[in-house]
């Protein structure tokens, strides 16, 4: 490999190793230009040298977790904290990990000491705005509808699952109705909140509607500041049929929303 | 030689067209009605980026980060299969999501934005550099 070439001729020439400031340097520059094999190596062999380097232990979380190996970026971002409590970037790195894991209280108290100690430091305030719109995210209030008519939603009877909740995660109905519907329903709240702050962030105004597409279903999503529809289909379904049933459902739903509170 | 975003700049002669993460997104930047991109880590570091000028990248790329890894986990959780791509659709613009093994394919688009084309060329990126980190 050219790089192992590279250090070989330096330090034939210099006669000296390269140091760990060298190794995390260099790491830090295969990182950023997404040569993420080539800084892994470099932060290994730097936090041999050096294991409580700072530096290299959020080199190695960063890469971790590019490769999704979360309990090695998680011990790597918690020896950071070790050493240096209110870490920002090690901070936000926990404050992703506790999100992943639904846990929105933690990753709000690891964004805020963030905060506290980086005031302006842009991306933990982003995800910070994003969570706090969700407070209730752990936990969704039980059902609160028992007269809402499903029959007259007119789900197709292709989709896999409907599914309308509140913009708190708190279910209206599910079709059908299972053991993981209600984290069907955080999920889906979760993801539209995190939608709205993107866009938000893009310049672009709220959410009309989502296509999810994975490879065994393609789910769309439809929201409004207070409620989201979600039907999945399989992952065959024509993106405009699917498109055309959301809007139906949709419409279906709010009048039958309207028609509970009128009576 | 590929310039990083340090200003550093390293040999990249004989890497496959997904490794050279510029190139991939400038391909999808130029097509019609893309108003910008960004390829980011799903840490949230920014590998590549073509936003306009008066988006700030650090905020669109930690919520981006956080939002395709919501949809990675989304997936196998509730058995929707792996995430591939997701499209978001607002009043005056779009944005794409695409999954990849090293992080999120952003795209910003206008509403006019043919939403098929950018979805065939998406899944072509995604593909490539699917096949340079077949990890």
């Amino acid at each position: 490999m050219w790089l192992k070439r590279l250090w070989t001729s330096k330090t034939e020439t210099s006669g000296r190793p390269p140091t760990t400031v060298q190794f995390f340097r260099q790491a830090t520059l295969h990182r950023n230009a997404g040569r993420f094999e080539e800084a892994a190596a470099l932060v290994e062999q730097g936090l041999r040298l050096d294991p409580d380097n700072v530096v290299g232990l959020l080199l190695s979380g960063s890469i971790h977790a590019v490769f999704r190996e979360m309990d090695k970026a998680r011990e790597a971002f918690q020896r950071v904290l070790a050493l240096d409590p209110t870490h920002p970037r090690a901070l936000l790195g926990m404050a992703r990990m506790a999100l992943e894991e639904g846990e929105t209280e933690a990753c709000t108290d690891f964004l805020r000491r963030a905060l506290a100690r980086y005031p302006d430091f842009p991306e933990a305030t982003a995800l910070l705005e994003a969570v706090s719109q969700g407070a209730t995210d752990a936990a969704p209030r039980p059902a609160p509808a028992t007269g809402f008519r499903v029959e007259r939603l007119r789900v197709p009877q292709e989709s896999r699952e409907a599914l309308l909740a509140r913009i708190d995660a708190t279910l209206i109905f599910a079709q059908p109705r299972g053991t993981s519907t209600e984290e069907v329903a955080t999920r889906t709240s979760r993801v539209c909140r995190l939608t709205g702050s993107l866009l938000t962030r893009c310049g672009l105004k709220g959410l009309k509607h989502a296509i999810l597409e994975g490879a065994a279903e393609t789910t769309f999503l439809r929201a409004d500041g207070e409620i989201v529809l979600s039907i999945a289909f399989g992952r065959d379904v024509e993106i405009n049929a699917g498109l055309a049933h959301l809007e139906r459902v949709w419409t279906n739903c709010h009048q039958e929303l309207s028609s509970q509170v009128a009576s | 030689m590929t310039t990083d975003s340090t200003g550093g700049s390293l040999p990249d002669a004989h890497a496959p067209a997904g490794r050279d993460f510029r190139q991939v997104l400038a391909g999808l930047t130029q097509l019609e009605h893309v108003r910008g991109g960004l390829l980011v880590a799903p840490d949230g570091l920014v590998i590549a980026a073509t936003l306009p000028p008066d988006i700030a990248v650090e905020p669109v790329s930690a919520l981006a980060a956080t939002l395709g890894r919501e949809l990675e986990l989304r997936g196998p959780r509730l058995r929707r299969g792996t995430f591939l791509m997701a499209h978001f659709l607002a009043d005056d613009g779009a944005v794409f999501l695409g999954g990849t093994p090293i992080g999120f394919i952003v795209l910003l688009t206008d509403t006019q934005v043919n939403r098929d084309a950018i979805r065939h060329a998406l899944r072509e990126a995604i593909g490539s550099i699917r096949q340079a980190w077949p990890r």
